[in-house]
């Protein structure tokens, strides 16, 4: 049986792990996003991580926590953005005579390169994904988060409400 | 002209994200983009009908290269019903006053996923689009945000999401067996597979798609669901979404695994057999009309299994009788049991008759070719199992019927108005127009049977 100050001493180090990996755990969806374009890695992988450290942050400072992080408010603009982003390349092509989803510059085309990115559509799509996901995780946990918390609310308000009607009638 | 419904589905979902769907005008035009969808699928429908399966390599890949869409007519008829029964349960909530805002916009989602798949020649982005399909469902669910609908959002998201896994190691299956994603070559490479990783990988896909089916013993979440969600989103789950396990059985079972279907017919029919006699006792055991249709809908879908072991040109034409037959009634039914009125109750009565198989109803079609499958594979066991569930479902539909009529106070949350009627009434007499002139309907079905190839005639 955990006693109360075990169980204080684990809350208190998730809390510093969080706190911790929360801004190291951007860097690396960033980079596994990028590093997609040389090897192993995209835009989904990198949507999942960065959603993982934010949902760490609710699960180890409570949902009210996510409310404060402007990242993770922000999560459903986020994923909509990538939505109107990944729509846009892939059916702006159409309206050109190309098939749906074609990306630009074509193969055996010139691409400009920034250091080892290249400066290709696919790039943007996978940002895209990214935001989708990532928008679509956070989001769905804090809509979650916030049905548990107005439940609890009610039932809070209604043990309140029974309480002092039996107090009424003693 | 494939990318025009998904097109249009995917920026109304989009844009409609943006406003407030609790605005009965927002949900209107939900309803109209909704509707374009259709037209502009069924006009798709008309070009496939007469020159055959369209394809587009996404992206001006080489075929087998990109991925592949790909639609024929088992894929149009498939579209076509999920997007009307959407568009019937959209108006029902619509007219009946929508309670969250983004609403509109999930029913938009939730038919570009249920599109796609229908549209897609290629095995892995069936599973995109069978995710995003199930991501919208997952907070339809909720809708409502009552303790009673988070129960049954919590149940359903956690066991479809094991469906959803099961389906995705299936994927990564074939793949590693086959080296394809395109439906096509997989065909092709299928055969040459050896029978032990193929039937493994069938397996799971199997499963996966009966999770989504609900189908006995993968049922155990559905009555929780079913009657915990309000009743737009019931008929849409068991009208739309269901057809995903259906319409994957037939594209992965038929067209990819034919070989290893053959295998498992004698499973599929006692499974099928066990589902009917499961749903049909215990939907007459139960008293709240929503249960009654939970296990109603365990029991119609083990119809389905029977015609999908037999899955020659008439068990597949029957497979698509049945799902087409089966998501309208299913629809009638949960659009029209929270309802007052003679309207709703004429509806519930069309619906009830049509699972009955009752003529001149539409159900009576998929009962006869269910018989007529019966007895042309000489079958008396299937012949005596399709009378007894038939006879099952007249009588539970009949008592679910009469306590409704007698008792309509027992529904916790009767909706009013000629609207929501209207919506149940007009679903329920495209059932009676089916059943009196069903030429046209069975003329589809038959193409649409014979343009998936069959690797084998049982």
């Amino acid at each position: 049986m955990p006693t109360r100050d075990s169980l204080q001493l684990t809350g208190g180090m998730l809390q510093m792990g969080a706190r911790v990996l929360l801004v190291p755990g951007f860097i690396i969806a960033i980079a596994i996003m990028l590093k997609g374009y040389a090897d192993i890695g995209d835009g989904f992988s990198a949507g999942v991580i960065a959603a993982l450290v934010v949902i760490v942050q609710g699960l180890a400072f409570g949902a009210e926590e996510l409310e404060r992080i402007a990242v993770a408010r922000l999560a459903p603009l986020l994923g909509f953005i990538g939505l109107g982003l990944a729509y846009a390349l892939a059916f702006v092509p159409v309206l050109f005579g190309y098939p749906i989803l074609t990306h630009f510059p074509r193969m055996n085309e010139h691409a400009e390169h920034f250091g080892p990115l290249e400066f290709i559509t696919p790039v943007l799509f996978d940002v895209a994904v990214f935001l989708v996901v990532y928008g679509f995780c956070v989001g769905a946990m804090m809509a979650v988060s916030r049905a548990e918390v107005r439940h609890q609310r009610l039932i809070r308000r209604a043990r309140q409400r029974a309480g002092s009607r039996g107090g009424d009638a003693v | 002209m494939i990318a025009l419904p998904l097109g249009i589905l995917m920026f109304g979902a989009l844009g409609s994200a943006l406003l407030d769907g609790t605005r009965r005008r927002n949900g209107w035009l939900a309803a109209v983009i909704l509707l374009a969808a259709i037209i502009a699928t069924t006009w798709l429908g008309w070009d496939v009908y007469h020159h055959g399966t369209r394809e587009m390599a996404v992206g001006g890949w080489d075929q087998g290269v990109g991925i592949t869409l790909r639609v024929d007519m088992v894929g149009i008829i498939f579209a076509v019903l999920c997007q009307v029964v959407l568009l019937g349960s959209l108006i029902y909530e619509v007219v009946s006053d929508v309670g969250a805002r983004i609403f509109p916009s999930l029913v938009l989602f939730l038919a570009v996923g249920l599109t796609g798949l229908t549209f897609t020649g290629d095995a892995f982005n069936f599973y995109v689009f069978f995710e995003i399909s199930m991501m919208a469902s997952y907070i339809l669910v909720n809708y409502g945000e009552t303790p009673r609908q988070f129960r049954a959002a919590f149940v359903f998201i956690t066991v479809n999401l094991l469906g959803s896994v099961l389906f995705l190691i299936g994927i990564a299956g074939i793949y590693h067996t086959t080296g394809f994603l395109d439906m096509v070559r997989i065909r092709e490479q299928m055969p040459l597979v050896q029978e032990n990783p193929a039937i493994l990988t069938a397996t799971i896909i199997f499963v996966a798609f009966c999770v989504k089916l609900g189908l006995f013993p993968f049922h155990f979440w559905l009555p929780t669901v079913y009657t915990g969600t309000r009743p737009a989103v019931a008929a849409m789950l068991s009208g739309a979404l269901a057809n995903i396990g259906t319409y994957g059985l037939i594209r992965f079972g038929i067209d990819i695994f034919p070989r290893e279907l053959e295998a498992a017919s004698m499973v599929l029919i006692v499974l099928g057999s066990a589902s009917i006699v499961y749903g049909g006792v215990q939907a007459l055991s139960r008293h709240a009309p929503a249960e009654v249709l939970a296990y109603s809908a365990i029991g119609q879908v083990g119809y389905i299994m029977i015609a999908l072991a037999f899955a020659g040109p008439a068990g597949l034409a029957a497979v698509i009788l049945y799902s087409v037959l089966n998501s309208i009634n299913k629809a009638v039914l949960f659009l029209s049991i929270s309802l007052r009125g003679w309207v709703a109750t004429t509806a519930l009565a069309i619906g009830a008759f049509s699972v009955a198989g009752i003529p001149p109803v539409g159900g009576f079609f998929g009962k006869f070719v269910m018989f007529d499958l019966a007895v042309q594979n000489e079958s008396l066991v299937l012949v005596a199992l399709i009378f007894i569930g038939s006879l099952l479902s007249i009588v539970y539909m009949f008592q679910m019927y009469r306590r409704r009529i007698a008792t309509p106070e027992l529904e916790e949350d009767v909706i009013d108005g000629w609207g929501v009627q209207a919506v149940s009434l007009v679903l329920a007499l495209s059932l009676v127009g089916i059943g009196i002139y069903p030429e046209p309907m069975l003329n589809l079905i038959q193409v649409a049977a014979e343009s998936v190839p069959k690797g084998f005639t049982p």
